[in-house]
């Protein structure tokens, strides 16, 4: 009989009982045939090795970056396990925590896209440059203490910008002109106040840093038992998506967040976080640069991602954004205690032709 | 893409995200070698996902035959991310047990990578679909081809990938 096609031979490889019998008892019995099934299995197995990966992904971490990406995603598809009133082990870092403030932001209705979740901070915006390293690198700050996020967001569509406006009480931007490729009605969402509280623990942190064979700087006088409380929205976001789903075009507004402490100043219990062991030298003194008087947070951009500069915006100093990939890039700033951001697919000067045109 | 609507999200997101997401990763990241870019692949196409109407029953095929796409598109379009070489690096050489002799460097597996974005566009997904534990009728029927067929082009594939190989170590 004829050789079985070389197709048929692949397929011996991985599926055998989908070749037929006769094709099988063939090659049992050709040299040639058999020949051209080792080679063919030698140039599976290589090319199987070189497209092969490790590891599994994080779901939970995927699915949160999915859902602040969506705005409006259904209230069912969202787990229990990522509502706040769930999350006392969310925070697990000093510097996620801070990312985390953001993504609560996001969350709150100022949401843009993928890597633009962190990208709300209050008074001054302040690049603060973080490598997936570091970030990975620091400790538990659970560990020190009880971390728990307040208040449900409630994010949810809103039929207009009137409506918006009413439930927020903040003045919705209105865009002047679509940029070229934005078409249609925006998406609008809005999100309520959210809060998060970090009571400090002396107790558990040295037992945290005995644990690490590292001794814990003195904690400052009044910080045991005292708590920070972080407070961000509430806000409104328009979306205008592409035909890919992705944001087009987003433009937020929020209440700017803001922190409060009992018993010492916030610039206390930030230091003396930014001292833990474990947090690297040189972030930890790019974190004290901040003067975070309750009215300042950094704003990690993980370098790999997104690189930063500055352009004015209504007399406002606005940071701009430019995802490293060139597929996103955002204009921050704040104003009277507003944090408003423009976003989206497009270059940096349509990004802040919409930012100035905002009415 | 395909029956994508603009509008809600629909309702079995979630169920359907914590199902395939980690193939829907492993997918990307056979094409692109990053699980940093996979996983921006992988929400893309989830985001895509959750404003289709792919019936839920179609939802691995689909999202897979969406991952290699995208992973493609990424790699042809040249807007990859600055972390790529990093990445890769941490990945280290990778010695594979179930290859005699066979050590593959990092300069190998980026060579591969490289000749599957040059592959014709049906190869590269039925090869990428295969290796990522997809049956033949599954890349048949994502491919709108016949399962007969679907040995062919991966063998193809795989032939002209071993030849990029086989061509940087001859010339080294």
């Amino acid at each position: 009989m004829r050789h079985p096609t070389e197709g048929t031979l692949r397929r011996l490889l991985d599926e055998p009982a989908g070749v037929p019998d006769p094709d099988r008892a063939h090659v049992a019995g050709c040299p040639q045939c058999l020949a051209t099934l080792a080679a063919t299995r030698r140039d599976a197995d290589l090319v199987g090795a070189a497209l092969a990966t490790e590891g599994s992904p994080d779901v939970d971490a995927g699915w949160r970056r999915l859902t602040a990406a969506l705005p409006a995603a259904a209230p069912a598809a969202r787990p229990e396990r990522v509502r706040p009133s769930r999350s006392r082990g969310f925070l697990r870092r000093p510097a996620a925590a801070v990312l985390a403030f953001g993504v609560v932001l996001a969350g709150a209705g100022t949401a843009a896209a993928n890597d633009w979740l962190q990208v709300f901070r209050t008074e001054e915006i302040a690049p603060l440059s973080l490598t997936t390293n570091d970030l990975v690198a620091l400790p538990d700050l659970s560990a020190y203490g009880d971390v728990e996020l307040t208040g449900d967001p409630d994010v949810h569509e809103v039929p207009d910008a009137a409506t918006a406006a009413e439930e927020s009480g903040l003045d919705v931007p209105e865009v002047a002109t679509l940029p070229r490729g934005v078409t249609g009605e925006p998406m609008i969402s809005v999100g309520g106040q959210l809060s998060a509280t970090f009571t400090y623990s002396a107790d558990r942190a040295a037992q945290a840093a005995a644990a690490a064979g590292e001794v814990l700087p003195p904690p400052p006088p009044g910080l045991d038992g005292s708590s920070v409380r972080l407070v961000a929205g509430p806000g409104v976001a328009q979306v205008w998506s592409s035909e890919s789903g992705l944001p087009a075009l987003v433009v937020g507004r929020a209440v700017a967040p803001s922190a409060y402490s009992s018993g010492v100043p916030f610039e206390t219990v930030r230091d003396h976080l930014l001292s833990l062991p474990g947090l690297p030298d040189d972030v930890a003194a790019q974190l004290r640069t901040f003067t975070a008087d309750g009215s300042t947070l950094p704003l990690p951009v993980p370098a790999e991602l997104a690189t930063t500069s500055t352009a004015e915006v209504d007399g406002e100093e606005a940071t701009v954004l430019t995802g490293n990939d060139g597929a996103m890039a955002a204009v921050v700033w704040v104003s009277d205690g507003v944090v408003t951001a423009v976003a989206g697919s497009l270059d940096t000067d349509e990004l802040l032709s919409v930012a100035r045109d905002l009415r | 893409m395909a029956g994508a609507v603009s509008g809600a999200v629909r309702s079995d997101l979630g169920e359907v995200f914590r199902r395939d997401y980690p193939q829907v990763v492993a997918v990307a990241a056979r094409v692109l070698g990053s699980r940093d870019e996979a996983e921006d692949v992988a929400q893309e196409v989830f985001m895509a996902f959750g404003r289709s109407t792919v019936p839920a029953a179609e939802a691995p095929g689909w999202l897979s035959v969406a991952a290699v796409h995208t992973a493609l598109n990424l790699i042809r379009s040249g807007r990859r991310r600055a972390s790529r070489e990093e990445t890769v690096h941490r990945l280290g050489d990778v010695v594979t047990p179930d290859v005699a002799e066979a050590v593959l460097t990092r300069e190998d597996r980026s060579r591969v990578r490289a000749a599957l974005g040059g592959l014709p566009r049906k190869q590269a997904v039925a090869l990428v679909l295969r290796h990522s534990g997809l049956s033949y009728a599954e890349v048949a029927t994502a491919l709108d081809m016949s399962p007969g067929s679907v040995g062919t082009t991966v063998r193809r594939a795989e032939s002209a990938l071993r030849k990029e190989l086989t061509r940087h170590a001859s010339s080294d």
